[in-house]
């Protein structure tokens, strides 16, 4: 600590007694430490005395109400993150669905080959009468193909909106 | 059964437990009986009044949060002024990463500056009444930076030790003393200015 520091710390009661005799004979001998003790004597009685009496410029009602608004927004506060953190019971069962619903979405796509085109599913009905269909849902659109004794397809019935001529 | 209490004639001690066991009219009283203390020592920290009012209104709802935590070792004033005092520090440490520092500052920070002016021969403020020596010390304080205003203000205003301090500012002894030397030697050199500025 420099001797300045330690002019300070003698001002401000913060030296051991050992210290604090070194430091008074040093300024027995040394004037401008004199002086600077004096000076920091009159600035620390200087401020210590000065603490201004200011006083909160509104009033008791209005500034209580706004401490109340205060404390009632940091309860929502606190009580919005915590019903967000505890999640619903069900929620703890997405994870294992989500897994499964992969795994049959995975199973389904490799259980055998689909011709399609555009969302249109085409079915051989029975292939011991020779009848075929077509279904189309972006054309709303089913078509049922029968063959004759040459094995010519021609179309039988077409409906529209899902409606088999069969079922008509 | 148990008297009712008298918000108005009660204790700290008795509005702080009834506080603490959710009565918001006690707290109301608390906040009543210590508001101008809690914003002065906001205000001598800031220089400004919107800010004062602010942090101060901001460390009454941190006080009625942490309630349960006040154990009574030191007064209630005490605990809130403490309150307050950390909350100005986090904004001034705040203002000052978004601000430039001045050449002055930086050598403010790196010490020395202290050294070089002249030791004020005779007491600035002599004779002086309350008022006007409230009115020079003000002014001076304000060229002050926050770091050196602040470490006068925790030692003659909340008579803390250096130790105190330096755990309330989060640096060290040293740091301590050596802004305190510094704030002192300016405020002294300040009020000299202002004397002279008077008697001429």
């Amino acid at each position: 600590m420099n001797i300045e520091l330690k002019l300070q710390a003698l001002v401000d009661g913060e030296l051991d007694a050992r210290e604090v005799r070194e430091v008074e004979a040093l300024l027995a001998r040394d004037e401008f430490a004199s002086l600077l003790v004096q000076e920091l004597k009159w600035t620390k009685s200087a401020v210590r005395h000065s603490e201004a009496g200011v006083a909160l410029p509104e009033t008791r009602e209005f500034f209580w109400s706004k401490v109340e608004r205060g404390i009632a927004a940091e309860a929502r506060n606190q009580a919005a993150p915590a019903a967000s953190v505890a999640p619903a019971w069900w929620t703890k069962l997405l994870f294992p669905a989500s897994g499964l619903a992969a795994m049959v979405a995975v199973l389904f796509v490799m259980s055998g080959p689909r011709s399609s085109s555009d969302d249109a599913l085409n079915e051989n009905v029975a292939e011991d009468i020779n009848a075929y269909s077509f279904h189309s849902e972006a054309e709303k659109m089913s078509v049922v193909y029968v063959s004759d004794e040459n094995a010519d397809f021609s179309p039988v019935g077409q409906e529209v909106k899902n409606e088999t001529e069969a079922e008509k | 059964m148990a008297k009712p209490l008298d918000h108005k004639t009660a204790t700290d001690v008795e509005l702080v437990a009834a506080s603490q066991a959710g009565d918001m009219v006690a707290f109301e009283e608390l906040v009543a009986r210590h508001r101008d203390k809690i914003y002065a020592r906001a205000f001598s920290m800031m220089r400004n009044e919107e800010e004062a009012i602010d942090l101060a209104q901001e460390a009454w709802v941190k006080a009625w949060q942490r309630l349960k935590q006040f154990q009574g070792d030191s007064s209630f004033a005490t605990w809130m002024t403490r309150i307050v005092i950390n909350l100005c520090l986090d904004q001034l440490r705040r203002q000052k990463r978004t601000r430039a520092e001045s050449i002055e500052q930086l050598d403010e920070e790196l010490g020395g500056v202290e050294r070089q002016m002249p030791v004020v021969a005779s007491n600035p403020t002599e004779g002086l009444e309350r008022a006007e020596l409230r009115k020079r010390i003000d002014k001076a304080m304000v060229q002050l930076s926050y770091e050196h205003r602040t470490v006068l203000i925790l030692h003659e205003f909340e008579e803390m030790e250096y130790k105190q301090i330096a755990k309330v500012m989060n640096c060290s002894i040293g740091t301590v003393m050596s802004r305190l030397f510094y704030a002192r030697r300016r405020l002294a050199s300040l009020l000299q200015s202002l004397k002279k500025e008077q008697q001429s």
